[in-house]
């Protein structure tokens, strides 16, 4: 695998890998509440994934990350930057913490 | 009850275009078996920006590292290429093609649980017609017409997609068909999380106890024996 070019922060932990992904998130659910009769549905679902992921990270906080999942969040969370559309936006509301998931070796 | 090909429309007949495309019918075979991490692999790359595989493989490390078996490495690599190919048919293609997708995994997912029974056993497009019930508009995606154990499935690509008409429409088929002392096994395929469709869902009023829904995480449900019961 080539390596990527990533810029941002240095992810040191899984910790830091949520709360690097929850400001991702915390963006595609503001964006997503432009669809207005999805509000509720975006403020749920983002709801949901939290909780999950704070699952994760009171189990896992502390754990030091890999470069390659380091840069897996990083580059998701880019990749979910790019989303202009309100629409997509809600889609990746689902997607986006599901990769993160997988990135780093958890269920959904 | 009885099954009946739906009325070919326009929007249907563009539709089957897409359907029978290749493309179509490659991504489901490769989906079909897929990890659960690969078939969220599909999901993003089939609905993200980036185009070249190279990114994706980099948010992926789990399926793209030097050390994953060889065998998955390369089922990863061909389900990333055919995604893109899926994303790269611009924002209105794309989101037919991914409904079309999920169609197709799900047919051929039934099919494997019946294997043995004849080809028309599994069907695209068809509707459930009832005596004294006036039939839906819309047809089911995929249906399985085997006396005793049929089936009407509709499928998603997200939990957006689930709605209180989808949900009634599958349900009132389910009832009718139990007032004709028939068994009429109804299913959404939602090819997204368990979690975010339970999230869809708990907001819904319309009956929803009788219908299976199929998340991202238990479509080999649909080719194995555990369902139906």
């Amino acid at each position: 695998m080539q390596p990527v070019p990533s810029s941002g922060p240095d992810l040191e932990s899984v910790g830091a890998a949520i709360a690097h992904a929850t400001a991702t998130l915390d963006s595609l659910a503001a964006l997503g509440e432009d669809v207005e009769d999805e509000w509720q549905y975006v403020q749920d679902l983002s709801d949901a994934w939290l909780t999950r992921w704070r699952e994760v990270g009171a189990e896992r906080g502390a754990e030091p990350l890999s470069p390659a999942v380091a840069t897996a969040i990083v580059l998701l969370s880019a990749e979910a930057a790019r989303i202009t559309d309100p629409h997509r936006a809600i889609d990746w509301l689902s997607t986006f913490p599901q990769a993160v998931l997988v990135a780093l070796g958890e269920r959904a | 009850m009885r099954f009946q090909d739906a009325a070919p429309d326009a929007r249907a007949i563009v539709y089957a275009g897409i359907q029978a495309d290749p493309l179509v019918g490659r991504a489901a075979t490769l989906l079909a078996d897929a990890t659960w991490e690969q078939r969220v692999l599909a999901r993003a790359a089939m609905n993200g920006e980036s185009t070249e595989p190279e990114p994706w493989r980099a948010m992926f490390p789990t399926l793209f590292a030097a050390d994953v078996d060889p065998v998955a490495r390369d089922r990863s690599e061909a389900i990333l290429a055919a995604s893109l190919e899926v994303a790269d048919r611009g924002e209105q293609a794309r989101s037919q093609f991914r409904g079309a997708i999920v169609e197709s995994l799900t047919e051929l997912l039934l099919r494997r649980r019946l294997t043995g029974s004849p080809a028309t056993t599994v069907r695209r497009e068809r509707r459930v017609l009832f005596d004294g019930v006036r039939g839906e508009i819309h047809p089911y995606d995929v249906t399985v017409e085997l006396p005793g154990a049929a089936l009407a499935a509709d499928c998603k690509w997200g939990a957006r997609g689930i709605s209180a008409d989808v949900l009634h429409q599958l349900d009132d088929a389910r009832t009718h068909a139990a007032d004709e002392e028939e068994r009429l096994d109804v299913a959404l395929v939602i090819f997204d999380a368990g979690r975010s469709c339970e999230v869809r869902l708990d907001r819904q009023t319309a009956p929803r106890d009788g219908t299976r829904i199929v998340s991202l995480e238990s479509l080999d449900d649909l080719a194995s024996g555990r369902w139906p019961a």
